[in-house]
This record gives structure tokens, C-alpha cells and sequence, in this order.
């Protein structure tokens, strides 16, 4: 009797011990298929609780398109490859390939142009698709598996079409597989000029992208020279294509932050033996004046990799970091928003933490957003029109470089201190452990868009939410039988 | 069921001494590839890829101590109701208690460097309650006490 009584005992305490962890092991495992529509809850941020859509009825997403009679002015194919290449610097690399480089061709486009690009998938098994980073495409047009397309299989194919509205630094990257995809090299530069050209600064491409490990400028390694006349200005595009945030430096000349995420800075000024912070995903434009005595100047970036602007063709020293940095909190002189943040119709939080706990059956300490892990997370829910202000904490641990598509947002305070700059607008922010930003934007761009961070293994991770307005639905799924896995 | 709660005890601290080593593996990677000219910067921590190939040390530590030890330890508990080692329930949940910590600590140090030290140290606790309490399950030759203990326990 004591023995069975024992057994029995014994036996309640592993069950009390497994029983929950058996509990929320199942309560995270993951359908093979769902909608992002059907995901998380519905935070209306104190605005009305419109009716969402739920894949029937309102609007289709696939309707949200540039005029389809406008013919194009930039037409573009990119062919798809997974394969062995070899990069600009000689290195080989298995990887992705646009066209057969990575990265793939650079996009330029006049402002105003309506570009089209055709994708064609040959070889990458689990399919492809393009996003537009840093455009505020209409929301067919986004590229994000199972959110706004099917992932683009092998053997077929998919247009995009959009009017390129804004000047400036943008990237184009894969949004099926992301996490894989972009740092295997399947992305690309598109750059936007203003009309009328403003023809005076050379213009320079600085995409920088780590391929297993080695920091590379648009697929060099090391030093990139590039000619350069004394006197003139230059304008470097920085884009940073990784995960991490990148220090930018400049030794030999005073420089301009002239352009942060293909938004123009106000009244930008000279500075001199200062770092910037260049988010994971972000781009800056740096404007460099070169020196009238012929001496060439260092573009640092990151610190393993640079570009070189040089008269004779002769590289300067390189010089350390400098500790000072380029606040752009506090850069530039204020401007017109164009809108009033003070009178939002709605306001969110997005708070990141992180616990202990199951993502889809793996244990682990898996990021939450406003205290739900994935897939558990709000759907931040606007009207068109609304001005909406969000306030990004991060408690996590960890830096998030966070990135709302199909929208730009300005920073109005970073930890309770108000932006005193130019409106610095983003469509990248680095938000680092501990911080708390305040940002605003209007709801003008009707879709559904995913808010997620731009480390794309965190993504990967769970921490990815999505933004999706009142009476328009998307029919694509995520998994399905395309396969989608836009992380 | 005293065998499995003893192997499973020392694993554990086995597993101690593979953390370990497995640190110590990859830092020393690291500064030799530093030593070679390499550079470490947000790229390379948040890249996906090996700069040296000793990273696998820091692979192995992660998963040892996100998955495989804490799994271990909660093995360890629920072999502990069934294994009628003296008090073995309770040194059973010390070790589980000091791994929880351990883990913590680990996914913490990043935010506060200082815990580090903490990590380190608390380490050795593990080793050490664990292999303690594999040494309560020691198998004895059966003694006149013990064939007391098992008559006494018989069924009636």
C-alpha cells in the first residue's frame, strides 16, 4: 500500500512538473497555415474599433496598385539565383545572385519615374520576392510572403510597379526567407534623383553587406578608391544591408549629413571628427567636401571596410572612431511635419521585452512585443488618414533596429528628450537596450504592413508585428502551398 | 531509477566542464583571429556566418545552456520522485534552481557585464551541487541497514 501510494505520489509531482511546460508547449505550436489578419489581438490605440476584415469583404490588398495604364519609365528584369558566385573582390561565396552578382544591379530612378520590375525566380528553392526598403510602395507592391504576394517560385515569375515619389538612398531585398536570403547577398541599391538634377556633387554608392563574415562595399573588400577633384563635394550613399547598426566616419574632411533614409535633412551642418549611427536597414547620404589641397579622404565604415575619395589615387591613414558622435536628435534645424503629432487619433505602444518559453514547440527566450510572444502580438489597427503616435521601448536586452513598411515616421524624443533637429524621419530606427523613442506618422499609405525588427534573425525570433488598416484585407497566408516565410 | 538520477547528476556537471571548455575554446579563437587582423564589430556578432572557427565553441555553449542543461536538470527533478535517493528531491531542485540562475545570468551579462563574473562562479555551484547530488545516488553493496530499509518498505 505505502509502495503504491509512493508510486503515485511520484508520479503527481513529474505530471505537476511537466504537465504545464507539456501545456505550453502545445498552446505554441503553430498552424501550417494562417493569415497575419488572424494573428495576435487588435490594438486600436484609443481610435475606433473600425471593423477588420478578415480576408472577406473591404478592400483587397491586391488592388492597391500604381496606375496600371501609366507605361513605365524604368524597366528592370532580375533573374534569381541560388548559386556559387564570385563577388566584385574575387572572394567566392555561396549565396543569392540578381542577375548573376550580389549584390544585384542598382536601380536608378529619376523621382516621379514609375519603375517596373520584373522578377524572375531560376533557381532558389524556396522561393523569392522583392521589397522595396525604405519605399512607400502602394500595398500590392510591398514584397513580403504570405503578407502581400505568394513567394515567387522556381521557374516563375512576378511584377512590380511603383512610382519612385521620393528622392534618395533606397535597397531592394528579398522578404521571403529573409533572415537567409539577404545575408546570402540576394539584395540591391535603388536611388532615387531629384528632378532637376542637382548635377553639382559626384554621386557615390557605398552598399555595405558582410558575405560569411567579410565586410564588403557593393562586393569589394577593403578600401574602395574612387576619383575625386579637389574642391568638389561628393555624396557617398551609405546603405547598410545587415543586421547590426554601422559606425560612419570621416577622416580628412569635414562632412554634411545631407539625407537619413531618403529623407533630406534641414539645414544640415558641417561637422568635423564625428561618428554617425547608421541603423541595421537605414541609409545616410553623406555630403564630403574635398580638400582644395588634393588630399584624399577616408569614408570609414564600420570600421573594416571604407571608401576612398582621391585625387591622385592615394589612400590616407586610416583614423579611429571618433567618440563624438552626430545626434540626429538635435542635427539640422527644425521644419514643418506637415502634420500635427500633438493631436494623434491614435497612439500605440510597441514595448519589446523578452521571456522564457516555447515559440512554435522550441524552448528558448524568445522576444515578446507588449508582453505577447509571437504569435500572440497586436495588430496595430489605423483609418486612412489618421496621425498616429507610437512609443517604441525596448527592454529586451538587445538593440532593435526597427523598421515599419509602406510608412515613414518622425522621431519626436528619444528618452523623454524632445527632437530639436531637423525632423529627422526613418524608416530604419535603432532603438538600443534601454531606450524609448516617441514617433509619429500619418496613415496614408492603405495596406497591410508588417512592423518588425531589421536584425532579421530577431524577426526570425518572433518579433515582427504588423500594421493594417480598417476594411482592407489580404488574401495570401503565410505557409500555404507557396511556402511563404516572409522572415 | 537511482542510476538514471546518478548518470543524469553527473552529466551535468560533465556538462559544466564542456561549457567550459567550450568558452575558453572560442576565445582563444577569437583573439588569434584578432592576432590575424581580424575585426569584431556589430556586423560580424549580428552576421550569420563563422569569422573563425572556433565559434563553434560559443554554439556549443548556447545550446548546452539554453536547452541541453536546463532539459538535464528538469530530468534530473522528475527522476528524483522515483529514485528514493535521500533528499534527492531537494538537491535535485537546488541543481535546477542554480541552473535557472545560470541561464538568466547568461542571457543578462550582455546588458550587465558584471554579471559575468556572477555567471562564472555560479557555474562551479552547479558543478558542484550536481555532482553532490550524483554522489547521493551512489550504488552501496546492499548492508544490513539497507536490506532493513528494503523489508521495511514491503508491501503488507
Amino acid at each position: 500500500m505505502r509502495r503504491r501510494l509512493r508510486v503515485l505520489l511520484s508520479t503527481g509531482a513529474a505530471l505537476a512538473v511537466l504537465g504545464p511546460l507539456g501545456w505550453f508547449w502545445q498552446d505554441s505550436l503553430l498552424p501550417g497555415t494562417w493569415s497575419v489578419m488572424d494573428m495576435g489581438y487588435t490594438d486600436t490605440g484609443g481610435g475606433a474599433p473600425e471593423a477588420h476584415a478578415h480576408g472577406d469583404g473591404g478592400v483587397d490588398l491586391r488592388t492597391l496598385t500604381a496606375d496600371p495604364d501609366r507605361p513605365a519609365d524604368v524597366s528592370v528584369t532580375l533573374i534569381a539565383r541560388q548559386e556559387r558566385f564570385r563577388l566584385a573582390s574575387g572572394r567566392t561565396v555561396d549565396g543569392f545572385t540578381l542577375d548573376g552578382t550580389s549584390p544585384g544591379p542598382t536601380i536608378r530612378a529619376t523621382v516621379g519615374d514609375l519603375v517596373e520590375v520584373r522578377l524572375v525566380n531560376i533557381s532558389v528553392p524556396d522561393g523569392v520576392t522583392i521589397h522595396w526598403h525604405g519605399v512607400d510602395v502602394p500595398g500590392a507592391e510591398d514584397g513580403v510572403a504570405g503578407v502581400t504576394q505568394d513567394a515567387v517560385a522556381q521557374g516563375a515569375e512576378h511584377v512590380y510597379r511603383f512610382v519612385a515619389d521620393r528622392p534618395g538612398t533606397y535597397w531592394y531585398h528579398s522578404h521571403q526567407h529573409s533572415a537567409e536570403q539577404v545575408a546570402g547577398g540576394l539584395l540591391g541599391a535603388l536611388v532615387v534623383d531629384p528632378s532637376p538634377s542637382p548635377g553639382s556633387a559626384a554621386d557615390v554608392l557605398a552598399l555595405v553587406h558582410h558575405y560569411g563574415g567579410v565586410a564588403t562595399v557593393d562586393g569589394r573588400e577593403g578600401d574602395v578608391v574612387v576619383p575625386a577633384t579637389p574642391g568638389t563635394r561628393v555624396r557617398v550613399r551609405v546603405v547598410d544591408t545587415d543586421n547590426g547598426p554601422m559606425w560612419v566616419w570621416v577622416g580628412g574632411s569635414p562632412f554634411e549629413v545631407a539625407a537619413v533614409d531618403g529623407t533630406d535633412v534641414h539645414e544640415p551642418s558641417r561637422v568635423r571628427d564625428r561618428a554617425l549611427l547608421v541603423a541595421a536597414g537605414g541609409r545616410a547620404d553623406l555630403l564630403v567636401t574635398m580638400p582644395e589641397d588634393g588630399s584624399p579622404v577616408r569614408v570609414h565604415l564600420g570600421g573594416r571596410t571604407g571608401v576612398v575619395l582621391s585625387p591622385s589615387g592615394r589612400a590616407p591613414a586610416p583614423v579611429p572612431r571618433p567618440s563624438a558622435t552626430v545626434d540626429l536628435l538635435s542635427y539640422g534645424t527644425p521644419a514643418p511635419l506637415g502634420f500635427d503629432p500633438d493631436a494623434p487619433d491614435r497612439r500605440f505602444d510597441y514595448d519589446i521585452d523578452r521571456r522564457p518559453g516555447f515559440l512554435d514547440g522550441r524552448p528558448g527566450l524568445w522576444w515578446t512585443v507588449d508582453g505577447h510572444a509571437y504569435p500572440d502580438g497586436p495588430m496595430f489597427l489605423v483609418s486612412e488618414g489618421d496621425v498616429v503616435r507610437m512609443r517604441i521601448v525596448n527592454t529586451s536586452g538587445e538593440r532593435h533596429p526597427m523598421h515599419l513598411h509602406g510608412h515613414h515616421a518622425v522621431v519626436l524624443s528619444r528618452d523623454g528628450v524632445p527632437a530639436t533637429g531637423s525632423p529627422w524621419w526613418v524608416d530604419s530606427l535603432d532603438v538600443a537596450d534601454g531606450e524609448t523613442y516617441e514617433i509619429a506618422f500619418v496613415a496614408d499609405n492603405p495596406g497591410v504592413w508588417v512592423d518588425h525588427c531589421h536584425n532579421l534573425p530577431h524577426a526570425e525570433q518572433g518579433l515582427i508585428v504588423h500594421l493594417a488598416y480598417a476594411g482592407v484585407s489580404t488574401p495570401f497566408l503565410i505557409g500555404g502551398p507557396a511556402g511563404n516565410v516572409p522572415e | 531509477m537511482r542510476t538514471t538520477y546518478r548518470v543524469l547528476a553527473y552529466l551535468i556537471a560533465l556538462e559544466v566542464v564542456v561549457q567550459a571548455a567550450a568558452l575558453a575554446l572560442a576565445f582563444a579563437g577569437l583573439v588569434h583571429w584578432v592576432d590575424g587582423g581580424g575585426v569584431l564589430d556589430s556586423g560580424v556578432v549580428e552576421g550569420d556566418s563563422d569569422p573563425f572557427p572556433e565559434v563553434i565553441g560559443l554554439i556549443v555553449h548556447g545550446i548546452n545552456g539554453g536547452i541541453v542543461v536546463p532539459v538535464l536538470a528538469l530530468l534530473l527533478l522528475i527522476s528524483s520522485f522515483f529514485a528514493r535517493v535521500p533528499r534527492g528531491t531537494v538537491w535535485a531542485l537546488v541543481v535546477l534552481g542554480l541552473v535557472v540562475l545560470q541561464v538568466m545570468l547568461g542571457y543578462s551579462l550582455a546588458d550587465v557585464p558584471g554579471l559575468g563574473a556572477v555567471h562564472g562562479a555560479n557555474a562551479l555551484l552547479v558543478f558542484t551541487a550536481a555532482f553532490l547530488a550524483a554522489r547521493r545516488a551512489r550504488v552501496r553493496r546492499p548492508a544490513a541497514d539497507d536490506v532493513a530499509a528494503a523489508t521495511a518498505d514491503t508491501p503488507v
